[in-house]
């Protein structure tokens, strides 16, 4: 199975290069939702490497993964786009091309402290760690390098996703607890930025994050 | 009463009264309960804090849950800040309410936020295991952050966004940081009540994994020091502190932030023992809390706004306990000393620079004058706690930094000693300047006078009377308490 795992892991690293270049909001949001429909059903590869039976708590946690970062998300990304009749544009501060470019220097840096990274757990694939954390630093680049408020929040959704795969693929055994607080953290900030972002709207007719500049010093 | 049915009491009170404060109908009364459930839940925590102290540790809730010297200390001061903070509130909406800005969803609002903030910081406190105590911290950055827009407008919903995001992000790190300590259970046979129980991977600290020990504290300390607003990770920090309401600032800058550090403090002893004890993750927390003390300096210096003052005074604090908290026993010792001066005197500051904002229509220093002949009480409050913030003699405060300031010398961390120095030499004078013009001279011709009150008399007294008896004698009891809570983070060699 862990060429499945790995199959996977590639395609994560596809869509994060996707997102980087990615001009068109609309877009941003579906890409990000495949990648957590792929991240969603990690633990059956995980379980499946291991030699473990596929128990009850893992399909679980792959049906509400995949519901809530498939579907769900997309639907509340997409009627915040409607509501606030945003511009589709990205409108990064750092160019698209630029942003790729970075992307292979994040790759090739998470690669190299990946395969370092002393675990005691041998992750399910040698791409795991080097990946989780590619996806984790491409979400972080992502907050800082776009101007709206909503693509912030889909750099935010990636950055749980680099976090996710690696909770998934190179922890050992982790409660229950901690795996199901993992989504339900997601799903709470999601809904909480998208509050936000819908009395930032109301009150502002805008939701650029770099407009928000009022407070300085 | 069965030592466990006190954490869950402590746990579940303010659901009751959120419950009640939605179905009153004037928002002097919505207010008037939540005050209650605060004040029922703090009597509850204070009987079993006591009990902790006479008695030893309470667990319940099958081993997840647990309160102990450590958290016993927290959690007092944690209910403490949080009744002054709620009585407060009383004063402040009050005024609020009479001039009709405050209306009856608001009010419900603030209630079921306010109690569900308290409900979510006391969840971190009484947890006995890291993915818990992250889950409540979790919960707390939600319930926060939409306190601060108590009255959504540009500013605060400014602040508000930056808030969720930055912490969000810094709370994800601390994630990550939980995950690295499970991994690094692998070869340790712990078998069931989860891995991430603190007491046992404290238990077990010798045979957990050096290398992934020391990468998961540096996402902990780095994703949790976001929320206790060290520097360089502080940027949301003034913008929250100023734009939410004082009674929210109060409670922010009181112990929000020290919930945190709570548990920073909490994987301290995990990572020390777990890397042979050479004070690798006390020499980083030693570095954070450096830096951030004079950060925030150089802001106290350059600043205009009261509240914000305030807030960068915030970092400068937490600084100041995170750098005592990596100074070894004695600094320990008097880092949770200087954690209740530091509660006790910020939430008075931002009682008084709330009450006096809105008397003044402004929150800018260079507007503010006179304030001791117009406003008395709190005119004298800020004065004096602003004195007490800047480590004047005889405040308590000016004591629990000289303690700290010897375990530095002691420990031979010159660098440490020099950082708090300078720190504290530049923030003494300016913040003085500020606190003298806001003072005396003359009132503006915009300003209006306050009679002190009777409650507006013992919210400012209190607190004040606490940091100058605190300044010259430390009781037994809380002396003792102090010593057993310095001893689970650093254990006496």
């Amino acid at each position: 199975m862990t060429s499945g795992a790995d199959a996977v892991l590639a395609g994560v690293a596809v869509t994060n290069f996707w997102l980087l270049g990615a001009s068109r909001l609309g877009h941003s949001i579906r890409v990000t939702a495949a990648q957590g429909i792929l991240l969603g059903f990690l633990p059956l590869l995980a379980a499946g490497a291991d030699g473990g039976a596929l128990s009850l708590r893992v399909l679980a946690l792959v049906a509400a993964s995949v519901l809530l970062k498939g579907l769900l998300f997309p639907r509340l990304l997409f009627r915040g786009i409607r509501e606030a009749s945003i511009r589709r544009e990205i409108e990064p501060y750092v160019g698209f091309t630029t942003s790729l470019v970075l992307g292979l220097v994040l790759l090739a840096v998470s690669l190299g402290i990946g395969t370092r990274l002393p675990l005691p757990h041998r992750p399910v694939s040698t791409l795991a760690v080097p990946i989780a954390l590619f996806t984790m630093l491409s979400g972080l680049f992502l907050i800082v390098s776009r101007r709206k408020a909503l693509t912030q929040v889909l750099g935010y959704l990636v950055l749980e996703d680099g976090i996710y795969a690696f909770g998934v693929l190179a922890v050992g055994e982790i409660p229950l607890l901690v795996e199901f607080g993992v989504l339900l953290d997601a799903f709470v900030a999601v809904f909480a930025m998208g509050i936000a972002i819908h009395r930032i709207h109301r009150e502002f007719d805008h939701i650029d994050a770099d407009r928000l500049k009022v407070l300085r010093g | 009463m069965d030592a466990g049915t006190w954490l869950w009491a402590i746990l579940l009170l303010p659901a009751p009264a959120a419950g009640l404060a939605a179905l009153l109908r004037s928002p002097a009364a919505v207010l008037r309960a939540a005050c209650a459930g605060v004040l029922a839940t703090a009597a509850v925590a204070w009987v079993a804090s006591a009990r902790v102290l006479s008695a030893g540790a309470l667990r319940a809730g099958g081993g997840w849950l647990s309160l102990d010297a450590l958290s016993a200390f927290h959690l007092s001061v944690l209910t403490l800040i949080y009744a002054l903070s709620s009585l407060f509130a009383l004063v402040y909406f009050g005024e609020e309410i009479r001039a009709g800005t405050l209306r009856l969803r608001a009010a419900r609002r603030f209630a079921a936020l306010w109690l569900g903030s308290l409900a979510a910081m006391s969840l971190v406190l009484v947890s006995e295991n890291l993915g818990l105590m992250w889950v409540g911290i979790e919960a707390t950055t939600i319930s926060t952050a939409f306190l601060i827009c108590v009255h959504p407008e540009a500013r605060s919903l400014e602040a508000t966004w930056k808030y969720l995001l930055i912490c969000s992000v810094g709370v994800a790190f601390a994630f990550m940081g939980t995950l690295l300590l499970a991994a690094s259970t692998e070869r340790v046979p712990l078998g069931g009540g989860g891995t991430l129980g603190w007491g046992r991977l404290l238990e077990s600290a010798a045979s957990l994994d050096p290398g992934t020990v020391k990468a998961g504290f540096l996402f902990l300390l780095v994703g949790y020091g976001t929320k206790v607003g060290l520097a360089p990770l502080h940027g949301w920090l003034p913008d929250a502190h100023s734009q939410a309401p004082a009674p929210v600032s109060a409670i922010f800058s009181g112990f929000m932030l020290n919930t945190a550090l709570y548990c920073i403090l909490r994987t301290l002893p995990i990572a020390e023992a777990a890397t042979g004890r050479v004070g690798w993750a006390s020499d980083l927390l030693l570095g954070f809390g450096g830096l951030s003390v004079v950060v925030a300096a150089a802001f106290i210096v350059t600043q205009h706004d009261l509240k914000r003052l305030l807030a960068y005074h915030s970092v400068e604090h937490l600084g100041i306990i995170a750098l005592g908290a990596g100074l070894g026993r004695a600094g320990v010792f008097a880092a949770l000393l200087h954690t209740l001066n530091h509660a006790l005197c910020k939430a008075l500051g931002f009682f008084c620079a709330g009450r006096l904002g809105q008397l003044y229509g402004t929150h800018d220093m260079r507007q503010i004058a006179g304030s001791l002949r117009g406003a008395p009480a709190w005119g004298g409050g800020l004065l004096a706690s602003f004195l007490a913030l800047i480590g004047a003699a005889p405040f308590a405060i000016f004591l629990s930094e000289l303690l700290i300031l010897r375990a530095a010398i002691e420990r031979g961390s010159v660098l440490a000693a020099l950082a708090f120095l300078a720190g504290a030499g530049i923030v003494f004078a300016g913040a003085l300047r500020h606190a003298i013009a806001m003072a005396w001279g003359d009132l503006p011709a915009g300003a209006r006078r306050e009679a002190p009150s009777p409650l507006s008399a013992a919210l400012v007294l209190g607190p004040l009377a606490a940091l100058l008896l605190l300044g010259i004698w430390v009781p037994g009891p809380l002396r003792e308490a102090l010593e057993s809570a310095a001893d689970l983070v650093e254990a006496p060699r």
